[in-house]
């Protein structure tokens, strides 16, 4: 009774099958904590990615905050380089080389970013930890939880839900330090001064941490996140994935201790369920490959452990490739691999490349739309509006040089451009030749700028001179 | 209205991600590139709008564009449940049993 039934009366839906999942009111699940490898590795991804979040916006530099998207003056400031909205390609550059190297990694080693990068898995994780250390153990949790409300149970609720909402809150905080100062910001808050935009954002950033690290946890990585849903696409039977190995654990079961399973007809697998109560997610890794599996590796750290202790060798369930667990060996350099890896390399490269041919001046030369050209003390007079757009972190003046035809120059000399930081400047300019130098009807004429006082800044462009028919 | 509806067919968190978050994310990627393309402080030339600050006109288009494609979503996500079947007429006179 998983589909839906056109059959049903609409005005009268059946009583819900307790037994049917999709029924089932989601369960709270209690991962089980975990000590290992893998539980080591990812204590310490998080720890780096959430040590970078909290201080990235407090870091300075020239002056003024190292990373800061300032929307209200519309330029990013990363380290040494400041974008403007004129650079957007940059931006869509940035997102193409993430979707690439997710694709990358995802083909190679499987949920890498699920298990140990993704924002979700660091903040729930960070959750987990809070409520482990104040409701104690999964089964304590459990069981208070099943309790009726009592004082204890609810001062060690009220204290959870406190330390959550201000760490949340903090977090909200430190998100919006990312587009508001946050020196400014905090002394803003301090005097209770924040602008109420900011105080908007805070408050939203701050809820969805709290909702979606306390509350809704897997259900995001299940349903909302549509990387879950495709990475399969990316997965062969070469991908590292983190699998239960059946034809060593199976069939499982308990067994007397110091006599050989195999005499007892069972496999390694103990049934302990130890992998099922350490998983994030509750699933059972013994089922297969499934979806709903983010990497996390929380059930090798724990099997491991089990194994340890029945004195069986380590790795029943481990990292692997289905090509591996087939009995065959895994190939790492695949066309798959190599595709992705060549397009990854060639974007980083094409990326490194226009980012050092940049010029923090743009100019943009349109030629008069009312009129094509027009005869100005016997010569051909053509007429442009320039703009100049200044993308450096100073003020400056430029000078114009025009080039194409024998004798082309300015109808006035001596045009100096001054833009402020940011500025788009639009300047309207006459350019004159004598008709006889000109080789046809349309001819093809350089223009370029230059920083006065610093000749690096500059950058030419190009625009048609129009003249009598030949 | 389908997005509440019993049938089970989809979870209902599913459905409410379906609407709320990829929405989110689309009011997000248009409200970049709407305002990288356009400066809101030019926009008030145009438009009389009450004085907000640029962060306030972010705002405002991210909320804005994201109650469009959330409206589209809801509508979306109602339209993809099949109709309902016809009722069986009400209140006839009951048939006489056959009889062999």
């Amino acid at each position: 009774m998983n589909s839906y039934d056109p059959t049903l009366k609409s005005s009268a839906p059946p009583a819900p099958d307790p037994n049917d999942a999709l029924y089932e009111k989601s369960r709270k699940i209690y991962p089980r904590q975990v000590h290992g490898l893998f539980a080591t590795a990812r204590v310490t991804a998080a720890t780096v990615l959430l040590g970078i979040f909290y201080l990235l916006p407090w870091v300075q530099w020239d002056g003024r905050q190292a990373v800061l998207f300032d929307l209200p003056a519309r330029k990013f400031h990363l380290f040494g380089l400041t974008l403007w909205p004129q650079d957007f390609l940059y931006l869509t550059f940035l997102l193409m080389l993430a979707a690439y190297a997710l694709f990358f990694f995802t083909a190679l080693a499987g949920r890498l970013w699920c298990g140990y990068a993704c924002p979700q898995t660091v903040w729930t994780e960070s959750f987990l930890w809070i409520e482990r250390k104040i409701e104690g153990t999964r089964q304590q949790q459990m069981k208070l939880d099943q309790a009726p409300m009592s004082l204890r149970k609810f001062r060690l609720k009220a204290t959870k839900h406190a330390i959550w909402i201000a760490f949340s809150l903090f977090t909200g905080f430190m998100f919006v330090s990312y587009f508001t100062p946050a020196r400014e910001l905090a002394v803003g808050l301090a005097g209770f001064a924040l602008g109420p935009w900011e105080t908007f954002w805070l408050f939203f950033y701050g809820f969805a941490t709290y909702g979606n690290a306390g509350f809704m946890r897997e259900q995001v990585c299940k349903y909302m996140c549509p990387y879950a849903r495709f990475q399969s696409a990316m997965f062969d039977k070469d991908t590292l994935v983190i699998s239960y190995d059946a034809k060593r654990g199976d069939p499982r079961g308990s067994r007397r201790a110091n006599v050989d399973p195999k005499l007892q007809g069972l496999g390694d697998c103990v049934n302990c369920t130890m992998c099922v109560q350490v998983c994030p997610t509750g699933i059972d890794i013994r089922d297969g490959l499934q979806y709903d599996c983010i990497g996390c590796a929380a059930c090798i750290d724990v099997c491991d452990d089990v194994m340890d202790k029945m004195n069986y060798p380590r790795g029943l369930i481990r990292y692997t490739t289905q090509h591996e667990l087939d009995g065959g060996k895994t190939h790492v350099l695949r066309p798959r691999i190599v595709i992705y890896g060549v397009i990854l390399v060639a974007l980083c490269a094409l990326f490194a490349w226009r980012l050092s041919q940049r010029v923090a001046v743009g100019l943009d030369v349109l030629h008069d739309r009312n009129q094509l050209y027009r005869e100005a003390a016997g010569k051909i007079e053509n007429v442009y509006l320039l703009k100049v757009i200044n993308k450096d972190d100073a003020t400056h003046r430029y000078t114009l040089s025009v080039e194409g035809i024998d004798g082309l120059a300015p109808a006035e000399p001596g045009l100096v451009i001054e833009a402020a930081s940011g500025a788009v400047v639009s300047v309207p300019i006459a350019l004159r030749a004598a008709e006889s130098a000109l080789p046809s009807s349309s001819t093809p004429v350089h223009f370029s700028i230059t920083a006065e006082d610093d000749p690096a800044l500059t950058v030419s462009t190009e625009a048609k001179f129009l003249g009598p028919a030949k | 209205m389908p997005l509440w509806d019993k049938t089970g067919w989809i979870p209902v968190p599913q459905r409410v991600a379906a609407v709320l978050w990829i929405t989110f994310l689309m009011a997000g990627v248009a409200t970049g590139a709407f305002f990288s393309a356009i400066d809101p402080q030019e926009l008030k030339y145009c438009v009389s709008f009450p004085e907000v600050s640029r962060l306030g006109a972010y705002t405002i288009g991210f909320l804005l564009f994201w109650l469009l494609s959330a409206s589209s979503a809801l509508i979306a996500v109602f339209f993809v449940y099949p109709a309902p079947p016809a009722a069986p007429p009400t209140g006839l006179p009951e048939q006489p049993a056959e009889t062999p």
